[in-house]
């Protein structure tokens, strides 16, 4: 695991400063402004403070040096002191002059919180309409389920995020949903639940969530959706073609017993599979769907850090965004070992 | 095979998540609302402090009829506030409401760096000085009175009596001392502000209230640079470390009419409004306003939305403006209109756009096609400015004729700007040896004139403007070649003079200095005279100007090097785009200056009017 | 025996996977938008064009369209038609694409050295003298606008919705938006064409080396897959595209770069399956060079199953260069439906419908096409569905 890690960052990394433009951009954004004589001393200031003027690989060992756990402590001036164990930091963002760890802690959670109310949708959904479709296989309502999921699947989330806000959110049009953000500026001085004060009713913290990410959580969870279906009925299908089902039938099971008792369960080991990929995939997605709906998570900030070369925070969120991806597969893994009896790790 | 975990346990274990997920929210929230209600209990205990304070001096006899006096003492400099406080229809209370795009990284005095901590600080903090809107001349502030020295070397301060920060220190000569002595001191992480401070070598306090600044070197910068900076209370910062002070992110507390309900614990949350409270303690006139508000609305039709339905006050000055698009629309709704008012206003701090012209191929290379003014004068006049305004800008915008905004006194009002004139270009350009031939414009080489554009891949207007200018050369037989560039890569081509026209955009200031940008010493190295122009007459102005205590003389000076920058034409300068506001029409006060709208602490709404009471 | 049956085994193998996936309705309709799409791309700068087609003025007969195609769209035009005209030609498959090549190169040199479409372009002039009257006759293109055009005859031309005269609207620069659009079917088309190939190739070539020398490669480049696998596409393409030069030739080398990973595993995957076979331990028994086991036996099979990740593939890639036009990162100059897609919800707040409707579907009946097409190739290919 942590060689992929390394090599992840590494990627990145030496991509960043061998491109046009270097790791440097705060840096030159700060003394764009200033005459050649303050320039330069603030130059001086902030290649001393952050290394910025090291060979690239000696800013990536220095970056590693600052996650590791044992390593040389790092001044706040930029020199190194003495070696021993230490905190594991992630480092300070060049562009915005806070710890990362900072603005991580407030950034995560919300594209985690999308993620998780978007997973439970996703797995529903193709559950029941894999299972359904699996059901009626070769009928009009099969077609069009296997039809409709590849034109879902098609429809690129940029489309169908600025369609569902022009058209739904739109004051022009339907003003049903707002059209982005996590909460109304109000909601923070709101209630937890729905109530009913002197001024009339008033929505809730909570509402206001669910209503804020009505919108948002279609956008992720309609690509993902359409995928496990066609996933799901496969291996429904698949799973009904066999051995066991038939003897199972031949016995005098009633069809229902089979189908919930045992073609199910063996179905799920096909959808836990996927789970690896889903979710860094709807982590790939939940970047469009921040961007469009101003939603404050990592997939926006990641792109801002990007767009600034901001050294410490683009290394930070490869490595979580990597860390995610390695996560779900261990976590795939444990699922797996707990879904079917078969299975046996040593 | 019965303890198989079925899809039963499955939903079970699923409801039990979602309970304590439930039950996690609702302890945030109710944790919330402590946090509100302990800063209640807080503002509480302090006001029946003070209150007790004041009943004690109202016992003892202390308001007898000096207090008229003293309050007039008191009160010089802000007349303009006294004045609007004095309408018939004034009353105290409601809540003003701005919008920004995003939450400043820092509200902390000296190692903030962005544009709405700077407004915030202008609310809760205040400097020696203040400035007259119209006239631009220094008004007593903090300071009641000052004396420059003839030599621009010495500056001294006389400070009002009385005044205390709102958690009640009183300010006085060591506050004075201890905010510059900090903001010099190289452990802070504020290189950029340091640098303006470059020419004070220090602060003497001669008392309790006069202070004395000294400077090393004679700069007509040096009295704002004195009098424009705002006094941070030594009480409460010299509580801090340097190492606190670079971390922290809201450490906000000053002497202005609003402060901080926790002047220590603001974090930068995303989506969560600023507020700002009446600072009871103020020394001036008692605040119009309850509570001063800035919301965060990231995307810009929401913004539009939030105005709409009013959730936001005002939209446009001290925070986030709408775009010329968004503007017009909002005018185009009759029932917008009649419930707000509407301006677009000049101001000096909204900067100018220009291109610029690389004299040099490269670096100190051989002389460009731009190294002839009259080539550069030609590209002056192939530019259809007044279109760009009319179509980019939706007519919100003024032509620029040189780097002083037209409202200061530095400016030279006699300058007109060259005309949009194709004829008279191509004019010029045959004198300077570009001949045009068939329907292209050829250099003294045989080869067309072609100019690779470079501009910063940023923003809409700079996008929408180079098909213009492109179009327009075009028409003269100029081929224009644009060369979007990240920010970065635009930024690190103009220090290394690799580019052959560049357009860019220079912030503005009421007092400008040209040195960093036109004099010659900056054409080196990675100075701001990234066009490598050369002169040694404007070098001479320049470089005298900025020595001259008198101000007439000092201004013609100023006018002088306008002059020649007309004439020469380094830049080709574009244009300056409007300060535009629009805001509820119960904000009364309100009144167009010179700099913009004039400041939000001569607002008030109307007891009538007023909208919120808490 | 090998040499010849070889050669007629794989058309007819070819054959067989065709006929079966023509069968299937979702092909035909994949297949029928991308010929469209493809008619679209290379007839382009005589669909939409502000210059004439034909014109008589002052008794004087010119194309300026003709006179003005640059490099490009000559180049295009000649490998079209040879590739129409050896379609049916009873040639192998290895002459037509010698052929195909030969053309290529030589109109490449040919429009370099000899098209020289005008550098300064004036679009209004046309119109301005069309209606001062100068011109005796004028055939326009369908579309009588450039995706360039920026209409400065017009006072205010920007972001109108679709009327008789533009018939998709105008976008944000007054430009006509069916104009660009039908140019950005070019950028849509090559992006997903060469990037797809780009990764096909860097898949097979390092899927093939882990297949075939087991051992320490396989155990390196599966760190290598690991590493392209384990961070999510986006952000890794993010990091990538924002740090280069935002041309579309390095913009098709990132995606391709980025996407190699699905086909090296596919190959891998057959050529260890492969290895201990029979019938390839006979071929190195009796002496045949490394070279044709590979290229005959192993490869064929194995890429049956890169045939169908590509279909999928090109709609990804289409996929990801939309996206990161929209989000601002991708290409800057040209339009792509991405990048058109931006507009649509104005800065302002107004939601320009036309703007999303049409780059949108666009992107999308494409994205499509080219599933349905990949559907219809695995279902075609599968073996249990035989």
């Amino acid at each position: 695991m942590i060689p992929t890690m390394l090599g992840i960052t590494a990627l990145v990394f030496f991509s960043m400063a061998l491109s046009p433009g270097g790791v440097a951009g705060p840096l030159l954004n700060q003394v764009s402004r200033l005459n050649t004589v303050d320039a330069k001393r603030v130059r001086e200031y902030y290649e001393k403070r952050y290394g910025l003027d090291k060979p690239a690989y000696v800013q990536y060992a220095r970056w590693l040096n600052l996650i590791s756990p044992i390593g040389w402590r790092p001044n706040p001036d930029g020199s190194l002191g003495g070696f021993g164990f230490k905190w594991p930091s992630l480092g300070e963002s060049l562009g915005r002059h806070r710890p990362v760890s900072d603005l991580i802690e407030e950034f995560l959670p919300v594209t985690l919180l999308l993620q998780a109310i978007s997973i439970p949708f996703v797995y529903g959904f193709g559950f029941l309409a894999g299972i359904t479709s699996a059901r009626r296989r070769g009928s009009a309502y099969d077609n069009f389920v296997g039809v409709s999921q590849l034109a879902s699947w098609s429809v690129p989330t940029i489309w169908a995020g600025v369609m569902l806000i022009g058209f739904l959110a739109n004051r022009d049009y339907i003003s049903l949903f707002p059209s982005s953000g996590l909460h109304e500026a109000e909601a923070l001085n709101m209630a937890f639940f729905p109530h009913f004060t002197p001024q009339g009713w008033q929505r809730g913290w909570l509402l206001d969530c669910i209503w804020h990410l009505i919108l948002p959580v279609v956008c992720l969870s309609y690509g993902g959706s359409a995928f496990l279906t066609k996933l799901m009925r496969g291996s429904v299908l698949e799973n009904l073609s066999s051995d066991y089902v038939r003897t199972a039938r031949a016995k005098g099971v009633p069809e229902n017993f089979v189908l919930y008792r045992h073609v199910l369960r063996n179905s799920l080991l096909a959808m836990i599979t996927v789970a690896a990929s889903i979710l860094p995939a709807m982590l790939g997605g939940s970047v469009v769907v921040e961007s469009i709906f101003s939603i404050p998570g990592m997939g926006k900030l990641g792109v801002e850090a990007v767009e600034n070369r901001d050294r410490e925070l683009v290394l930070a969120i490869t490595l979580i965004g990597g860390l995610i991806g390695l996560l779900s597969t261990i976590i795939r893994d444990v699922l797996y070992a707990m879904a079917d009896p078969r299975v046996i790790y040593d | 095979m019965d303890n198989r975990f079925g899809v039963k346990d499955f939903v079970l274990v699923l409801l039990l998540l979602i309970i304590i997920v439930m039950i996690a929210l609702a302890m945030f929230q109710y944790d919330r609302q402590w946090t509100v209600l302990q800063q209640t209990n807080q503002q509480l205990t302090e006001l029946t402090g003070d209150v007790a304070r004041v009943r004690q001096r109202v016992e003892q006899g202390a308001f007898a009829t000096t207090q008229a006096a003293s309050t007039q003492d008191m009160y010089t400099g802000l007349e303009r506030v006294v004045k609007s406080y004095s309408s018939p229809d004034y009353a105290e209370g409601d809540t003003l409401t701005m919008v920004s795009q995003a939450p400043p990284d820092k509200l902390t005095p000296v190692v903030s760096t962005d544009l709405l901590s700077f407004t915030i600080q202008g609310e809760v903090m205040d400097a020696l000085l203040g400035r007259d809107p119209d006239t631009f001349a220094f008004t007593p502030n903090l300071a009641s009175d000052w004396h420059v020295s003839d030599d621009l070397l010495t500056i001294d301060f006389t400070l009002k009596r009385g005044i205390t920060f709102s958690d009640g220190s009183p300010f006085m000569a060591d506050d004075v001392v201890f905010t510059f002595e900090l903001s010099k001191n190289p452990k802070l992480e504020a290189p950029g502000e340091q640098s303006l401070l470059d020419h004070l070598t220090s602060v003497e306090k001669i008392d309790d209230y006069h202070v004395r600044f000294h400077f090393d070197a004679p700069y007509f910068l040096s009295l704002i640079t004195a009098g424009n900076t705002p006094i941070l209370s030594k009480a409460f910062y010299s509580k801090y470390s340097i190492d606190e002070l670079n971390q922290s992110t809201g450490l906000l507390i000053g002497s202005g009419p609003y402060r901080m309900a926790d002047p220590t614990s603001w974090t930068p949350q995303p989506g969560q409004p600023i507020v700002l409270l009446r600072n009871e303690r103020y020394w001036g006139p008692r605040p119009s306003f309850n509570k001063i508000i800035w919301k965060i609305i990231e995307n810009p039709s929401a913004r539009t939305t939030a105005f709409t339905n009013g959730d936001i006050d005002c939209y446009g000055t001290l925070s986030f403006g709408p775009s010329p698009e968004s503007f017009d629309q909002m005018l185009k709704n009759p029932a917008i209109v009649a419930r707000t008012q509407h301006y677009a206003l000049d101001s000096p701090v909204q900067g100018y756009f220009y291109i610029g012209w690389n004299v040099k191929v490269g670096r100190d290379g051989p002389p460009s096609p731009f190294a002839d003014p009259r080539v550069r004068r030609a590209m002056t006049m192939l530019c259809d400015r007044q279109r760009i305004i009319r179509d980019i800008l939706h007519g919100y915008g003024t032509i620029c004729t040189g780097p002083f905004p037209p409202s200061s006194p530095q400016a030279d009002p006699t300058i007109q700007p060259w005309p949009y004139d194709p004829d008279g270009a191509l004019k010029l350009l045959a004198e300077a040896g570009y001949v045009y031939k068939g329907d292209r414009v050829y250099g003294p080489d045989g080869q067309p004139l072609k100019i690779k554009l470079m501009y910063p891949n940023e923003g809409y207007v700079l996008k929408r403007c180079i098909p213009l200018i492109q179009d327009a050369f075009a028409r003269a037989g100029v081929e224009v070649d644009p060369d979007p560039q990240e920010w970065t890569v635009f930024l690190q081509r103009t220090q290394n003079r690799q580019f052959e026209a560049a357009v860019a955009g220079w912030g503005g200031v009421i007092d400008n200095d040209l040195y960093q940008i036109f004099d010659s010493h900056f054409s080196e190295g990675a100075g701001d005279d990234f066009t490598q122009y050369v002169n040694k007459d404007l070098d001479a102005a320049i470089e005298q100007a900025r020595i001259t205590a008198d101000e007439t003389k000092r201004n013609e000076l100023w006018h002088k090097c306008a002059q020649i920058i007309h004439q020469d034409q380094p830049y080709t300068f574009l244009f300056i785009d409007r300060e535009m506001t629009i805001m509820d029409s119960r904000i009364h006060g309100v009144e167009p200056t010179k700099v913009g709208l004039n400041s939000p602490q001569e607002w008030y709404v109307p007891k009538a009017l007023q909208k919120y009471h808490d | 025996m090998t040499e010849t049956a070889v050669q007629t085994m794989a058309p007819s193998l070819a054959n067989d996977v065709t006929g079966r996936t023509m069968r299937r309705w979702g092909a035909r309709l994949g297949l029928t938008w991308i010929v469209l799409l493809v008619l679209l791309a290379v007839f382009a700068p005589f669909l939409a064009n502000s210059r004439p087609l034909l014109l008589k003025s002052h008794g004087h007969w010119s194309s300026p369209a003709i006179e003005n195609l640059t490099p490009a769209d000559v180049i295009i035009q000649a490998v079209f038609w040879t590739t129409i005209i050896l379609w049916k030609m009873p040639v192998s498959l290895r002459t037509k694409i010698l052929i195909e090549l030969a053309v290529l190169v030589s109109t490449t040199i040919g429009a370099l050295v000899w098209v020289h479409p005008s550098e300064l372009v004036i679009y209004e002039t046309y119109r301005q003298d069309e209606r001062a009257g100068n011109v005796e006759k004028v055939i326009n293109a369908p579309i009588p606008f450039s995706p360039d055009d920026h209409q400065r005859d017009l006072e205010d031309a920007q972001l109108k919705p679709p009327d008789s005269a533009h018939w998709m609207g105008t976008t944000e620069n007054s430009a006509d938006l069916a104009s660009n659009m039908i140019f950005a079917t070019r950028i849509a088309l090559s992006i997903g064409f060469i990037s797809v190939s780009i990764a096909v190739v860097i898949g097979v070539i390092v899927g093939g080396l882990m297949g075939y020398f087991v051992g320490w490669v396989d155990l390196l480049g599966m760190r290598l897959v690991e590493i392209f696998d384990a961070v999510p596409t986006l952000l890794l393409l993010l990091c990538f595209i924002a740090f280069f030069p935002r041309n579309l030739y390095i913009m098709m080398a990132i995606i391709g770069l980025t996407g190699w990973v699905g086909y090296a595993y596919f190959v891998r995957g057959e050529f260890l399956s492969l290895r201990d076979r029979d019938f390839v331990q006979a071929a190195r028994a009796a002496g045949i060079p490394l070279r044709s086991i590979i290229f005959r036996h192993m490869l064929l099979n194995g890429l049956t199953p890169v045939i169908v990740s590509a279909s999928f593939g090109v709609a990804s890639a289409i996929l990801i260069e939309s996206t990161l036009s929209f989000l601002g990162i991708g290409l800057v100059q040209e339009s792509s439906w991405g990048a058109l897609l931006e507009e649509a919800l104005g800065v302002g707040g107004t939601f320009y419908w036309w703007i999303a409707l049409y780059p949108g579907l666009a992107i999308f009946l494409t994205v499509f096409a080219y599933n349905l097409l990949g559907e219809a190739l695995r279902d075609a290919l599968d073996p249990k569905l035989r």
